[in-house]
């Protein structure tokens, strides 16, 4: 049996545990500007499109937007939030597609599948590939990809 | 609607040079660094305090990039990247990046740039790297 939400503090789920097909869906949640302001500090990154709303109106976008990096940050928390805490093991490697804007005030949440595992090149851990989007609150795909991770094995 | 004041010391599409490598200056990752980022992102802190979660060293990458002797890169758009985690960052290691633009491409809304990144340690040891493609603004008025 899997239990879902409780990263760290449980019996391990282990490599072998997992199984290919198997999905999990995340809570969601609600990008505010303070999340956008919290990143652009910490990360250094003021681009006008996350910072500057009076330029951001004749943009594309209308406004602000969050930055790509904080989707998927926020994408990697909401995940440990809804799967074993195996399947988001270490991770080793990942490919990632910005689609579309994540705006203030939209919820976003993570649809995810175990799409393919294999032997790594320590042979205490396997390697398990999960394909994932990130899924705004109209149902739009914003940004998807696939995460691997390294993940141990029963001894 | 009021002009960007930042529009003229912008890298546009056409100051991008291919080939040309860019280094930036360091930042010591420190547990306020991991406190602030998993708190954000809402990820469970990991029981060692001084480990440091994946995507920050990513995220602190993309900061670095601004503070090169180079004006901003005209980002509209980050389309996408391929990333691997070669090795572990821990609290108090101090790191920078190492960029090159690999490819740059001509399309209608401005241009395609593939930028290949390496984040580096203190020991020289590359502990990220990718390939992140970008699409940059051409100069106003080209």
């Amino acid at each position: 049996m899997l239990s879902y939400g409780l990263v760290g503090g449980h019996p391990g789920v282990f490599f072998e545990d997992l199984a290919v097909g198997q999905e999990f869906t995340s809570p969601g949640r609600t990008v505010t500007e303070t999340d956008i302001v919290i990143f652009a500090g910490l990360s250094g990154d003021y681009n006008v499109l996350h910072t500057d709303a009076e330029h951001m109106k004749s943009s594309l976008f209308g406004e602000r937007i969050a930055h790509g990096l904080l989707g998927l940050s926020i994408e990697h928390g909401l995940a440990s939030r809804g799967e074993p805490a195996a399947a988001h093991g270490a991770l080793s490697g990942l490919k990632w597609k910005f689609k579309g804007p994540i705006k203030i005030g939209d919820t976003i949440h993570v649809r995810s599948r175990i799409a393919s595992k294999k032997d790594g090149p320590d042979p205490r851990c396997g390697l398990v590939t999960v394909e994932r989007e990130l899924v705004n609150q109209l149902g739009e795909v914003v940004q998807e990809g696939e995460t691997e991770h390294a993940v141990e094995r029963r001894r | 609607m009021r002009e960007t004041p930042t529009a003229s010391v912008q890298c546009f599409f056409e100051d991008v040079e291919v080939n040309v490598s860019l280094e930036t200056p360091g930042v010591t990752v420190t547990r306020a660094h991991v406190a602030i980022f998993t708190g954000l992102t809402g990820e469970m802190p990991a029981s060692d305090p001084d480990s440091v979660p994946s995507l920050l060293p990513l995220s602190l990458s993309s900061g670095l990039g601004w503070r090169v002797p180079r004006p901003p890169l005209a980002v509209l758009a980050f389309m996408g990247f391929e990333w691997r985690f070669l090795a572990p960052v821990r609290v108090g290691d101090t790191i920078h990046s190492r960029s090159r633009t690999l490819t740059k491409r001509s399309m209608r809304e401005g241009g395609v740039v593939i930028e290949e990144r390496k984040v580096i340690n203190q020991r020289d040891e590359t502990v990220q790297e990718g390939k992140l493609t970008l699409l940059v603004a051409r100069r106003p008025g080209a």
